[in-house]
């Protein structure tokens, strides 16, 4: 029972905190200017990539359409989004230490697992409201602006063509796994915050693991091959492995396998620190 | 014998190679007001984090109504009410999200109502929605009290309670302790630095220094220990000082005002002064025995 208690009180802390709505807010302005942008100029970025396929097929009908929209949208964004978690979720923990409300919470009868808990939980939430806000402004907003129609997919296999009733679906499954990788971020951020009473801290290096996992993942040096299947940024992007056809089951198994083990570590890691930590701020 | 409410033993507790706690050992009783009293850097904070489990000692037992904090720490908390240092809340709440957001964990969580008439009790009534960034040093100190008190525990730690509040806070504060004593019977454990704050409403304390607990005991009987500072007022005061010379030529005193002067003495010396001072024909307007605590204090942390 205490534990949704701390729970429904993490949640209205973020929900008061102004920061909360900064993550809402750039991705409103960030899916509204690239849907401007499309609705602007689309057609001639479709015709470029479209044109090398002219030769051995016709294209018919509205090719520029919500699905696609989204589809671009989330290639572009989903990168950019971890910042946003993590400007909440980084601070979860440290930010309460910085200010000296951890002392007091400490103080109070809930055990410390159960407190880190019900903010490891928060951050679950806000960042499910993040995707949620993310599949909103790029899907449905997309299919308003654009219309609806079948979707043309260019992945490294070559062109994927689905059919309009097949796509939503697909997306819902994205998002899922989207929202996996996402909370790891938050499961990272929230505990690299179990290990400092700074508050900006955990969010720059929550960032540079990140930038750094991403970086190994790029190389193409040898060394790092046995490390890449198990770096959870290689599988931030398995969400598109819901649009490829047919679906790579097993690739996706394994991602969210590789995410679900990140979790977990991730979680022990800190309840041990936290539940061990001397709190002196 | 009242029942023990804290028990400390051999407490000690060290970070990196700075030994903070050494040793410490004492108990506070059912209704005591428990000064904890130490210079700066003392080791009185970490102390009082070993008894809300903020802090884990690295030896000895700390033991809250008969129950170990390590092994009974939530049913234990539940009991107590706390201000640490200093009272922190959310900046971009409200005094009563605050309130609320601390009541919900604490056990006993409590209505609108009881959370309003908390705020009306510590002086902020009419503050409920102000938000804790625009609140002074004092109203601070307030809402922190609120908190301690909002689920109404047995026993409230309260660390340096007083500091940065004007004279009228600090009687504000003063009086609510010993209303909490008197008409609740509460059990107060009270850290300051402030010695006539503990001298004034302390009925028992322990002496803390370089992380050592040094005396403990009830706060009249260390005051009244043999040696004091004898006040006198008498007339006339040459002649006087001429007889306390006469009567002990190393004696040195101070002038306080123009007709008094105040001097070190043994308690068991006093007859016998008074005794030469009236048969010298000079007049004793007041003599007066006190022993501050800061006297004793400094005496004890020197030695």
């Amino acid at each position: 029972m205490i534990l949704l208690h701390s729970l429904y009180n993490e949640i209205i802390k973020i929900a008061l905190k102004p920061r909360s709505y900064l993550g809402l807010a750039a991705i409103t302005v960030l899916v509204g200017v690239i849907q401007f942008a499309l609705k602007a100029d689309g057609m001639s970025i479709i015709s470029f990539v479209t044109a090398s396929f002219e030769q051995t097929l016709t294209f018919e009908g509205n090719v520029l359409n919500g699905n696609l929209v989204a589809f671009i949208i989330l290639q572009m964004l989903l990168i950019q989004i971890p910042l946003l978690v993590a400007l909440v979720t980084g601070d979860l923990v440290s930010g309460e230490a910085a200010m000296g409300t951890i002392r007091m919470l400490a103080t109070k009868p809930i055990s410390r697992i159960q407190l880190l808990l019900s903010k490891f939980i928060a951050g679950g939430i806000y960042t499910l409201i993040v995707i949620l806000w993310m599949g909103i402004m790029s899907v449905v907003v997309g299919k308003l602006l654009f219309g609806t129609g079948d979707m043309m997919v260019l992945n490294s296999d070559g062109l994927v063509i689905l059919q309009e009733a097949d796509v939503n679906w697909r997306y819902l499954g994205g998002f899922a796994v989207a929202f996996l990788a996402l909370f790891t971020v938050s499961s990272l951020s929230i505990c690299l915050s179990c290990f400092t009473d700074n508050s900006i801290g955990p969010i720059v290096a929550t960032m540079s693991v990140i930038l750094l996992f991403t970086i190994i993942g790029t190389l193409d040096v040898r060394v790092f091959d046995q490390i890449k299947p198990y770096l959870f940024t290689t599988h931030m992007a398995s969400w598109r492995s819901f649009f490829e056809d047919p679906l790579p089951m097993d690739a996706i198994w394994r991602s969210i396998a590789v995410l679900v083990a990140h979790n977990v570590v991730l979680i022990s890691v800190s309840l041990y620190t936290f539940h061990r930590k001397d709190i002196q701020s | 014998m009242p029942e023990k409410i804290i028990e400390v033993r051999n407490l000690s507790k060290r970070f990196g190679s700075f030994q903070a706690v050494h040793d410490v050992s004492f108990s506070v009783f059912k209704g005591d007001v428990f000064g904890f009293l130490g210079p700066n850097g003392a080791g009185k904070s970490t102390s009082i984090r070993c008894l809300n489990s903020l802090i884990k000692p690295d030896s000895g037992t700390v033991e809250l109504f008969g129950e170990s904090i390590a092994t009974h720490r939530e049913s234990i908390l539940g009991r107590v009410g706390s201000i640490i240092e200093k009272p922190d809340f959310y900046k971009y709440l409200s005094a009563y999200r605050n309130l609320e957001i601390f009541s919900r964990i604490s056990g006993k969580p409590s209505s609108k109502r009881e959370i309003y008439k908390m705020l009306d009790f510590v002086g902020l009534g009419g503050r409920e929605k102000d938000k804790f960034a625009g609140f002074s040093h004092g109203m601070k100190q307030r809402l922190g009290i609120a908190q301690t008190l909002l689920h109404n525990p047995d026993l409230i730690i309260l660390d340096e309670p007083t500091t940065g509040l004007d004279p009228q806070g600090i009687i504000d504060i003063r009086n609510l302790i010993l209303r909490l004593r008197n008409e609740q019977n509460k059990t107060v454990l009270l850290s300051s630095h402030n010695l006539a704050e503990i001298e004034l409403i302390c009925n028992r304390m322990v002496i803390i220094n370089k992380g050592r607990s040094i005396v403990e005991g009830s706060v009249s009987d260390l005051m009244n220990s043999e040696n004091l500072i004898l006040r006198l007022e008498a007339s006339p005061l040459p002649a006087a000082k001429n007889t306390l010379l006469a009567w002990k030529p190393t004696l040195l005193w101070d002038n306080v005002g123009d007709s008094s002067i105040q001097f070190p003495i043994e308690k068991s010396e006093i007859p016998a002064l008074t005794k030469l001072l009236v048969d010298n024909n000079i007049e004793i307007f007041s003599l007066e025995a006190k022993r501050t605590l800061e006297d004793y204090f400094i005496k004890i942390v020197n030695q």
